[in-house]
């Protein structure tokens, strides 16, 4: 229990202001989530109406139903797990070597190596280029290509060079002493000491790949191969352009809007599940007792 | 057994030369420990030695082999580094084993060498544990674990104590010697503490500014020192230095310090410089007490610090500052009345004013 004698009046007054602003930003994280859900088990009328606010109105599963029994949801849900788990592999395998090279001292170039990478993240080739390099290396509407195409970021290559630049040298310099090759220096200590980041850098892939809707929409034309970002736009467009659809929503117990919402549940639940088991790796002061400066 | 010899051994960054051609030879078993100031160049020369730091020019020699371009993991030395360095996500035995199972050591042998490097360190309880788990002295424990289970030719250590507490650091140091009497392995040590060099070393090497000012076992260091930096380097308080004006006769020199005099051992080169100025050099343990009127060199005292059996006085000698180490027991009620000393001429070391070489062998 806290002993609030111990704090002065500004503290108190600071401890306050604090608790309430992180109580209303948690509310205005929270609440989109909690809306989105209620949706999606309420009735396409209530939906409709704008009548659900926090809990679902006229609770039904049809929305759940609409859209698991589509063969096309279960295959871009497919989808998205091959281009999260292969985009995230790809991407830790480009990115945790070439930041250990970019980190070392004795990299032959390394500024200009450095700002060559850094100069990617202020500039790119934008849009069309970027497809005319797809189409010309033969990677469109190609899964493989999808994987490739977005498997290095240089923020994350920075992010992680940054952290093993704070590693102290003396690791590199024992592990050295004690037989290690380069590849053994980093597979054996630098990979382990740097778990928090490589944590961190793993859920920025995870994330990005599994929301990743623009290049997959531009670049994939097959339906099959489309993840589940893109099987959500096209259900938003087709629901709201069919007629048919539209017609039948009076006394259908589903709507667009709850479609829309059950499958963006659907869709969050993997990163909800994903998220405490990577969290475990995000420790602080993995270093400590290592080294003692 | 492999002695370390380094021949004419430069290390420049840029312009900045580190370490300037200097010759050493580390016998079989010794060890030989480094001392010098911040920035001396000690760390970066136990440094080329292993490997770490490439080397601008010169030769290093391990056993008969110059190892210029041997890649550290292959010249067979050991090292203790000052942060410990230790792998946090490793335990104890994992930390001592990492060494011996990148070189592919098999599995019973590696546990047996694990084993045996516990015992010989007092590690075994701990075995399980993490880096995080362990105290200061273990942790440098396991530290020296990782290098001396590999049996190698020679053992480095860059300032390993200098992060423990005091009493700690003593205690480790009696472990070290013991280590190295068990082991015989040649060592090279460095330390910025004279105290650690005086105790382990069979020879101590005093560096500074790059170039090393001297070698010798530790009390010809502490009796004979070259010059003042070696003088005023070794010995806890160092040698007191006073400057003082040579007089008298050349058989008979005396130091004119302010009007006191102090007779001086007899020497050409002193007696060379009669009527110059010149560094005298007195260890204040050398120094011998009185009271008022009965001794040659008046002192004003200004401050008794008491360590227990020892205490030292600090004092003004012709308003320069002048420490007496005096053992306090047949003292000890007299000790705030001290204001002279004497002190036997043959222990005086006088050196030149301007290079601060010392003159003579007086005292040898």
């Amino acid at each position: 229990m806290m002993n609030w004698n111990l704090y002065s009046r500004g503290d108190k007054f600071f401890a306050i202001v604090v608790s309430v602003l992180v109580g209303m930003f948690t509310a205005a994280t929270l609440y989109p989530f909690i809306y989105i859900a209620a949706v999606s088990f309420s009735s396409g009328f209530a939906a409709q109406a704008g009548k659900v606010v926090l809990t679902p109105i006229d609770s039904t599963l049809e929305a759940y139903k609409y859209i698991l029994i589509q063969p096309e949801f279960w295959l871009s849900y497919r989808n998205t797990f091959i281009y999260t788990i292969g985009g995230t592999i790809m991407s830790l395998l480009f990115i945790i070597p070439g930041a250990y090279a970019l980190s070392r001292p004795q990299l032959y170039g390394r500024r200009f190596l450095n700002l060559f990478v850094a100069f990617t993240m202020w500039f790119n080739a934008g849009l069309i280029p970027f497809y005319l390099n797809m189409r010309d290396l033969n990677l469109l509407d190609s899964m493989f290509g999808i994987i490739i195409g977005f498997a290095v970021n240089a923020f994350n290559i920075i992010l992680l060079r940054n952290f093993f630049e704070s590693i102290p040298e003396s690791f590199e310099e024992a592990a050295r002493m004690d037989g290690a090759n380069d590849f053994q220096v980093l597979w054996k200590v630098f990979i382990p000491l740097s778990k928090p980041a490589i944590a961190t850098i793993t859920l920025f892939c995870i994330v990005a790949r599994w929301n990743g809707f623009f290049w997959a929409m531009v670049l994939l034309s097959s339906e099959e191969k489309i993840p589940l970002q893109v099987f959500l736009r096209h259900t938003i467009s087709n629901l709201s352009d069919d007629d048919e659809f539209a017609m039948t929503q009076l006394e259908a117990a589903y709507s667009a809007e709850t479609v829309t919402a059950a499958i963006i549940v659907c869709s969050i639940i993997p990163v909800l599940l994903v998220y405490p088991w990577i969290q475990k790796y995000f420790e602080k002061g993995i270093l400590l007792g290592g080294v003692k400066e | 057994m492999s002695g370390v010899k380094l021949s004419q051994l430069v290390k420049r960054y840029g312009d900045l030369e580190v370490v300037k051609a200097i010759d050493l030879e580390v016998q079989p078993h010794e060890f030989v420990v480094l001392v010098g100031p911040s920035g001396c160049g000690k760390s970066t020369t136990l440094r080329m030695i292993a490997g770490l730091e490439e080397i601008s020019g010169g030769e290093v020699t391990i056993g008969d082999r110059v190892v210029n371009r041997v890649a550290p993991k292959d010249r067979d030395v050991a090292m203790v580094f000052q942060n410990y360095a230790l792998y946090p996500h490793l335990n104890v035995a994992d930390n001592i084993a990492f060494g011996l199972r990148i070189r592919k050591t098999p599995k019973d042998q590696v546990q047996k060498m694990v084993a045996e490097v516990a015992e010989i360190l007092g590690l075994t309880p701990y075995l399980d544990r993490r880096p995080a788990d362990l105290s200061g002295g273990q942790r440098q424990r396991v530290a020296m674990g990782r290098a001396i289970v590999r049996h190698p030719l020679v053992f480095l250590f860059d300032e390993p104590l200098s992060n423990l507490d005091a009493k700690l650091r003593s205690q480790m140091r009696a472990e070290i010697k013991r280590l190295h009497k068990r082991l015989d392995v040649t060592s090279i040590y460095v330390t910025h503490d004279q105290v650690e060099a005086m105790t382990l070393a069979d020879r101590i090497v005093v560096m500074n500014d790059g170039a090393i000012e001297q070698v010798g076992t530790p009390m010809e260091l502490f009796l004979n020192p070259v010059n003042t930096f070696v003088a005023g380097f070794i010995g806890s308080p160092p040698m007191n230095q006073i400057r003082a004006e040579i007089s008298g006769s050349s058989n008979a020199p005396v130091a004119k310090i302010g009007d006191q005099l102090l007779p001086l051992p007899a020497s050409a080169d002193v007696a060379d410089r009669m009527g110059a100025d010149v560094t005298v050099g007195i260890r204040p343990e050398h120094a011998e007490v009185h009271s008022l009127g009965t001794s040659p060199l008046n002192v004003e005292l200004e401050l008794v610090e008491t360590l227990g059996s020892e205490a030292l006085l600090h004092t003004k000698l012709a308003d320069t500052p002048f420490i007496i180490k005096t053992e306090t027991e047949e003292h000890f009620s007299t000790l705030d009345q001290v204001s002279a000393f004497s002190v036997n001429p043959h222990q005086i070391k006088v050196f030149d004013i301007d290079t601060g070489r010392v003159l003579g062998q007086a005292g040898a």
